[in-house]
């Protein structure tokens, strides 16, 4: 489903990523582990898009088309979704405006019908009281005052109506208690089926024993350095990234 | 405190203001106006209810503003409060008309009416036009003014604002700018406990200039004043933003804060602010800040990440940032109007 070849990144002129390889199928949840620098998040924003991170080798092949030659809202539209670690506050937009305005801008670029005002209410309210979201939060400008919690659950409200084909999460865990965790977890994991794929970049473990990985990535100065089963993360935590930061070096 | 309230006369260029004036130094309206305005007769009067829920008069030629107080008095006895005033009839094809005209609104204690200013002509124009408010104890005055001129226009619009104790006025202007357009407010706070606030927000583009120039004047205690005035900038366009506010000595217990922010689209736009604090009593509380910064590119890449072209998400950030301006006002018909209207200008931007 998501196929990259050799992605070589640079951010204001520095070589962020350097040649990493990585597939990921569909039905599969993937993680990224690495320390802090090796690019974990370099590579959620050169998949989303992201102005000014230069993609200056390497191709990346989201469902049988060129991703890297997309927009990033025609991106959006093609099924990718990066949730942001720390999403931002958007002051004077509620959060059901945004919402709907991305979900139509992604409906009509696709060239399907709009979502009418009623349909969507009715949808967000359904998901809403999955992730205990309160109504009234959404008629509050996206994320204005949100606590850290809140505004992961905003995220994956979105993932659940924009209902994307690949998702990127993003340091999801950063900033949640543990039952923040385990609500935000339970909206992830509802979202995982056969025809989805799920990239998950994370420091920890813990997020981990949540949403649950087919395999582990680790990445170490712009490269996957090892790849292997679930079991890793536990290796990883033990032992920490070390042995890899030194291998590489 | 005097403020510099020289008459204008539109019909004679001796008395236009040059940039010596300190306070037009960023509006050379001697520039806009080179040829003076062929003097317009006025066609025609209109009073009526209106579909602003409240009466409707329709001023085609600010003459006639003269008689504004009738309109008033109708509307706070029998209109619920409410009056629609339409100053957007002017101009005629193929040559500047010139209006010019002067009207006075008291109102009595404890009234209360809310005015929606409606200025927003099609052909070329050049208008001068004066406004006296007198707002007695314990009234209300609640004035929407929306400046959507003609790019062609020049227009000067003043206003003078005398409070009495605890009364309220509460001004939102809302301006798309014009070849040349000043809204200046001249307020009195001469009523003990009396709220003044004065808001505003502006789109401007092209070639546009708007200059908003508020100067209040605290004379007796307990006073408060509230600004937020907040634009976008872009293409060649200007904003001037003058803000004053004089605390004369023995007005203590005043609670005065002006804000202005401003957002600037693109290189060669221009935003002029001069916020100033004139403080001669002991005891008071006083503030202003002033931002002019750039669209926030992080928010804009989110907005995209979610599957929204550049020029929408453009769209939407611009918007939400003039909003909070528009929320504040408590009328909802008249808050739900402006937003519609903000909408419109901030998709009109990137031509939705």
């Amino acid at each position: 489903m998501l196929n990259i070849e050799n992605l070589t990144v640079s951010v204001d002129d520095k070589t962020i990523l350097k040649g990493l390889n990585l597939n990921v199928p569909a039905g599969e949840v993937h993680a990224i582990m690495g320390p802090n620098g090796a690019g974990k998040s370099t590579l959620g924003y050169t998949l989303a898009g992201r102005p000014n991170y230069e993609v200056t080798q390497g191709a990346v092949d989201f469902n049988g088309e060129d991703l890297l030659e997309k927009d990033v809202h025609e991106r959006a539209a093609a099924g990718l979704y990066l949730s942001f670690q720390y999403p931002l506050e958007i002051p004077g937009v509620p959060a059901m405006t945004f919402i709907r305005t991305a979900l139509n801008a992604q409906r009509k670029l696709r060239g399907e019908e709009e979502m009418s005002a009623p349909e969507f209410l009715k949808t967000i309210r359904d998901v809403a009281k999955t992730l205990k979201i309160d109504m009234d939060m959404l008629k509050r400008p996206l994320n204005v005052g949100f606590s850290g919690g809140e505004k992961k659950r905003m995220e994956v409200l979105q993932m659940a109506l924009l209902q994307p084909k690949f998702l990127i999460l993003d340091e999801t865990d950063s900033g949640l208690d543990i039952d923040a965790l385990k609500v935000v977890s339970d909206g992830v994991n509802a979202l995982r089926s056969d025809d989805r794929g799920m990239l998950v970049i994370t420091h920890y473990q813990r997020l981990l024993d949540h949403i649950k990985p087919d395999r582990i990535h680790i990445l170490v100065d712009g490269r996957i350095v090892h790849s292997g089963g679930p079991e890793l993360a536990l290796e990883l935590e033990a032992h920490g990234y070390d042995r890899y930061v030194n291998e590489a070096a | 405190m005097a403020f510099d309230l020289t008459p204008l006369d539109l019909f004679d260029p001796s008395s236009y203001p040059t940039r010596r004036h300190e306070e037009w130094t960023y509006s050379d309206l001697s520039r806009a106006l080179r040829d003076v305005p062929a003097r317009a007769e006025l066609t025609h009067l209109q009073a009526e209810a209106g579909d602003f829920g409240g009466f409707y008069w329709h001023c085609a030629g600010d003459g006639q503003l003269a008689d504004l107080q009738a309109a008033v008095s109708k509307a706070v006895q029998g209109s619920g409060g409410r009056l629609y005033l339409d100053m957007s009839d002017f101009g005629e094809e193929g040559s500047v008309a010139g209006y010019q005209g002067e009207g006075r609104i008291t109102l009595g204690a404890g009234e209360h009416l809310i005015l929606l200013e409606d200025y927003s002509g099609a052909l070329d124009y050049a208008a001068s036009t004066v406004l006296h408010f007198d707002v007695a104890e314990g009234a209300t005055l609640i004035r929407v003014v929306i400046l959507d001129e003609p790019e062609s226009a020049v227009s000067v619009r003043r206003s003078t604002v005398t409070t009495a104790p605890d009364s309220v006025f509460k001004q939102y202007v809302f301006a798309t700018g014009a070849k040349f357009q000043r809204f200046e407010t001249h307020v009195t706070h001469a009523g003990q406990g009396a709220l003044v606030e004065m808001h505003g927000a502006y789109l401007l583009k092209d070639a546009a200039h708007f200059d908003y120039t508020t100067r209040v004047t605290h004379v007796e205690v307990d006073g408060a004043t509230q600004q937020l005035i907040k634009g976008l900038v872009k293409d060649r366009a200007t904003a001037v933003f003058q803000g004053r506010i004089y605390v004369e000595k023995g007005a203590d217990g005043t609670d005065a804060r002006m804000r202005h922010q401003a957002l600037m689209l693109n290189d060669g736009a221009h935003v002029r602010a001069k916020p100033e604090l004139e403080i001669y009593a002991d005891d008071v509380q006083c503030a202003h800040g002033n931002t002019i910064g750039a669209l926030d590119e992080s928010a804009l890449f989110f907005c995209q990440s979610r599957g929204m072209p550049e020029e929408v998400a453009r769209a939407l950030l611009m918007q939400a940032f003039v909003v909070p301006v528009a929320e504040q006002i408590e009328d909802e018909g008249l808050r739900e109007m402006v937003l519609n209207w903000i909408e419109d200008k901030a998709g009109g931007f990137y031509a939705l």
